[in-house]
């Protein structure tokens, strides 16, 4: 089973990287990571920490932006190209299917995040800015949301369109930074049914927040082991449980 | 198709080129490109919200928004203290997103002085910084200034910047300063108390000398104020001031039979009368032990009263 995942996998990747969507998004996160250093010229104190700053928020933004755009035409495409008739006649099941394309996905994605980094490591040491362990643990982390976000988008892209998806997508993705903020501001509600209703978002959607270390990563704060393990194992979590929906969607859907 | 008609067709596309980029810059140049900052107009979202909606991108949103309130103490229109309460919405909001910052706390310091309300919403920033950077002295330090500049508080500023001496890079002057301090509403007694309790724990023997020099000039300033009384006692008697500091010794009925040391371990140093002030002094510091107020000083703090009882006027 795990063989067959992997060459999924591998195969989706291999298309992945023929996508021009993902360079181009790549392309613009490079370019924004260099035009942080012009901005950051504006201020006369902090300027490294400003030129990380942007760069570390460009990472994050292009990567959801490619695991959003790039995830939500996962299925679609082999649906539309009638290629997913010939994959599924094949000795490979719907699951297998599914979560070797959501692997082969997280895989280019991680590939990407980890030549920005790179990026950002050469632009920080350049300019002399401070790298240590909160810029790792933050880049993990921010791995865990994109294998979160991806999990998402193939879970929609199971059963809508690309359109659809890339707003649901993106509405959890925002909806998943909200969640936190919404619970604190509901607990100060006098309807019990606001209180009970936003806690209980706060429960089920994905607290996104969890994965958020820019700020300890900025200011080089100490973070303690427990804030990287228990954060990137409540999202591998996160992950089985919505890859395990789409799987059961998908096995029901007609390509018919 | 011939030549010509490409040509032609290519003299077209360039002249529609031109004429596309000529109508866009004399449209551009026709309305207002300053920014809102430079016009005076900039509105500052709440910082609640703002947070809210940094969707985890929290220290570039932050980072933007300081940008921002350099941009209104830097720009040409306006003077800064009339943007105070945008710098101070700005600041506000900068922390609020982003708490760990350091700089824009003392940044708001420096520049919310325009009148009390100001200068307490700097404070609470720089209470606000104080919490999270605890081990900066810089904010404590600033804060004791302004609660003493400012605000004429000068034992909650002895505290605040007694909290700061011994953090790391806090200069050698703040015990001193504190002991100053307190002199001005607790005494010279409390203000020796205090160097003396500083000079038991110094560790450092640079440290030690330099509150050792401050309780000196306590001591020294408490002969002053022992000579002042003789010189009351002097004129009394006399019917006049003295002309020179050893007239107290002087006469059938001396005010006092010795002048003690105008200075603690040197010799050569004598009690003057400081021609400007006529106050006794030691001719070792020339000046007695008080805190500064220069006319500027006292300029503002009218000021401040005269704006304060207007707005109260208005008020009522």
């Amino acid at each position: 089973m795990i063989g067959r995942i992997w060459a999924m996998a591998v195969n989706t990747a291999r298309e992945a990287v023929r996508n021009k969507l993902l360079y181009t998004l790549l392309f613009f996160a490079l370019i924004m990571m260099l035009f942080g250093t012009v901005l950051s010229a504006l201020s006369y104190v902090d300027r490294e920490r400003m030129v990380q700053d942007f760069a570390f928020s460009s990472i994050r933004l292009f990567s959801v932006a490619i695991a959003v755009f790039v995830g939500v035409g996962l299925i679609h495409k082999e649906v539309e190209r009638r290629t997913v008739y010939t994959i599924l006649s094949k000795p490979l099941s719907r699951a297998e299917f599914l979560i070797g394309k959501y692997t082969g996905l997280v895989l280019i994605i991680w590939l990407q995040v980890a030549i920005m980094a790179l990026f950002f490591a050469g632009v920080s040491l350049l300019l002399g800015a401070p790298l240590g362990f909160a810029h790792l643990a933050a880049l993990a982390l921010t791995a865990v949301e994109l294998a979160l976000v991806v999990a998402l988008a193939t879970l929609f892209s199971s059963f809508t369109t690309p359109l659809l998806s890339s707003f649901f997508s993106c509405g959890l993705w925002i909806a998943g930074h909200l969640t936190r903020d919404l619970r604190d501001h509901g607990a100060s509600s006098a309807s019990a049914l606001v209180r009970e209703g936003t806690t209980w978002m706060h429960r089920i959607l994905p607290d996104l927040e969890s994965f958020n270390l820019s700020l300890e990563a900025a200011h080089q704060l100490p973070v303690a082991a427990s804030d990287v393990w228990f954060p990137a194992l409540y999202g591998a979590g996160y992950v089985a449980a919505v890859l395990a929906f789409a799987v059961m969607i998908f096995e029901r859907r007609d390509f018919r | 198709m011939h030549s010509a008609d490409w040509r032609k067709r290519g003299y077209l596309r360039v002249g529609l080129l031109l004429i596309a980029i000529a109508t866009t810059g004399f449209a551009h140049s026709r309305f207002e490109t300053r920014s809102r900052v430079e016009l005076g107009q900039l509105q500052v979202p709440s910082a609640d919200y703002v947070k809210l909606w940094s969707l985890g991108f929290d220290a570039a949103v932050a980072d933007y928004f300081w940008l921002r309130a350099i941009g209104v103490v830097g720009a040409e229109q306006g003077a800064v203290e009339e943007q105070g309460e945008v710098l101070a919405d700005l600041i506000d909001l900068v922390t609020t997103v982003d708490p760990w910052v350091s700089h824009p706390y003392r940044f708001a310091a420096v520049w919310l002085t325009r009148d009390r309300g100001m200068v307490e919403r700097g404070n609470r920033l720089l209470e606000r910084a104080i919490s999270y950077h605890p081990l900066d002295w810089r904010n404590r330090y600033h804060l004791g200034f302004n609660h003493f500049y400012y605000l004429d508080e000068q034992l909650r500023a002895a505290d605040l910047l007694e909290g700061a001496i011994g953090l790391e890079g806090a200069p050698d002057y703040l015990a001193p300063l504190v002991a100053r301090l307190r002199s001005r509403e607790g005494g010279l007694q409390v203000a020796a108390a205090f160097l003396v309790q500083m000079i038991e724990s110094a560790e450092d023997e640079y440290k030690k000398a330099e509150y050792l020099k401050a309780l000196d000039e306590i001591q020294i300033e408490e002969r002053a104020r022992f000579l002042d009384e003789a010189r009351v006692e002097y004129w009394r008697r006399n019917g006049r001031d003295i002309e020179q500091v050893t007239d107290l010794l002087a006469g059938p009925n001396p005010v006092l039979q010795r002048l003690p040391r105008a200075q603690m371990h040197l010799d050569g140093f004598e009690w003057i009368l400081d021609p400007e002030t006529n106050q006794i002094v030691s001719s070792f510091y020339r000046i007695r032990y008080q805190l500064h107020e220069s006319e500027t000083d006292r300029q503002r703090k009218q000021e401040w009263r005269e704006r304060e009882a207007a707005a109260e006027a208005e008020g009522a």
